[in-house]
């Protein structure tokens, strides 16, 4: 396979959707922590890097999805997919859903210094924290980190 | 029954068990020849398999993960990816050695002997 043909950064061997969700799941978490530490915005630059670090991880979930998409055309022929595959999917999906609402929950309150941050915004971020926590769970049994030696 | 219809009882009974042997013989050597390969633990078993020509083989997938069997030139055959207990076959019919791999994980590779 050429080293410029696309399907050799998409499918396994070189799988980049492999290396590119370490991305968003070093920076979602790392958002969370430093929203946590922030003190309601006593610590204002704390809240700063929590919200760039939001806005980052939610962006580069836009190459992952989209790798993974492609990855999952390419590779198995887009196939109706079942199984472990399936709840990866679906996962992968809901939590860069929840990545991009809590990002946008933060956008809306930087924008708007009169509204404070909503307490509301606390069960999103954990249950966004949790998917992406199962999702990349069963992303590594796929991706064969259990492979024997 | 006297010892005359005894053995006439004894030799009818002799010759419908050879005969049943001989068809259940017959039978199974006109049926497919087959075998498997065992997908575990992201593994071939067995990773070598030497079958005859003619030989169906047949892929089970007993991982909790689904895998794929190919061809390494990609075209011979090509399953699509195999949930936990399925299955996927291919008719070897020329001789020749054919090496496989598991697409999702290519480090899961075997090799089919065909004589």
């Amino acid at each position: 396979m050429h080293p410029f043909d696309p399907r050799a950064a998409l499918l396994a061997k070189h799988a980049q959707h492999v290396v590119l969700i370490h991305f968003p799941i070093a920076l979602y978490l790392t958002a969370v922590a430093f929203d946590a530490v922030s003190g309601r915005g006593r610590r204002p630059a704390l809240a700063a890097a929590a919200y760039w670090n939001l806005a980052v991880a939610a962006v580069s979930t836009l190459p992952v999805v989209a790798t993974g998409l492609l990855a999952w055309q390419l590779q198995l022929a887009g196939q109706r997919l079942k199984g472990v595959l399936l709840q990866h999917l679906v996962l992968g999906l809901a939590a860069s859903a929840l990545v991009w609402t809590v990002f946008w929950i933060h956008r809306r309150a930087r924008r708007t210094p009169e509204r404070p941050l909503p307490v509301y915004r606390w069960p999103l971020e954990l249950a966004a924290a949790a998917l992406v926590a199962l999702t990349g769970h069963l992303g590594g049994f796929l991706s064969g980190v259990n492979l024997p030696q | 029954m006297n010892g005359k219809t005894a053995l006439r009882a004894l030799a009818l009974s002799l010759v419908l068990a050879l005969g049943a042997g001989a068809g259940s013989l017959l039978l199974g050597a006109g049926a497919a020849a087959g075998a498997e390969v065992k997908i575990d633990n992201f593994s071939f078993t067995p990773a070598k398999l030497e079958i005859a020509a003619g030989t169906t083989v047949t892929w089970v997938n007993r991982d909790d993960i689904p895998h794929t069997v190919v061809s390494n030139d990609h075209v011979l055959f090509k399953s699509k990816a195999l949930d936990t207990d399925e299955k996927f076959s291919f008719s070897f019919t020329k001789a020749g050695k054919y090496p496989y791999f598991c697409s999702l994980h290519p480090k899961m590779t075997g090799e089919v002997i065909v004589r």
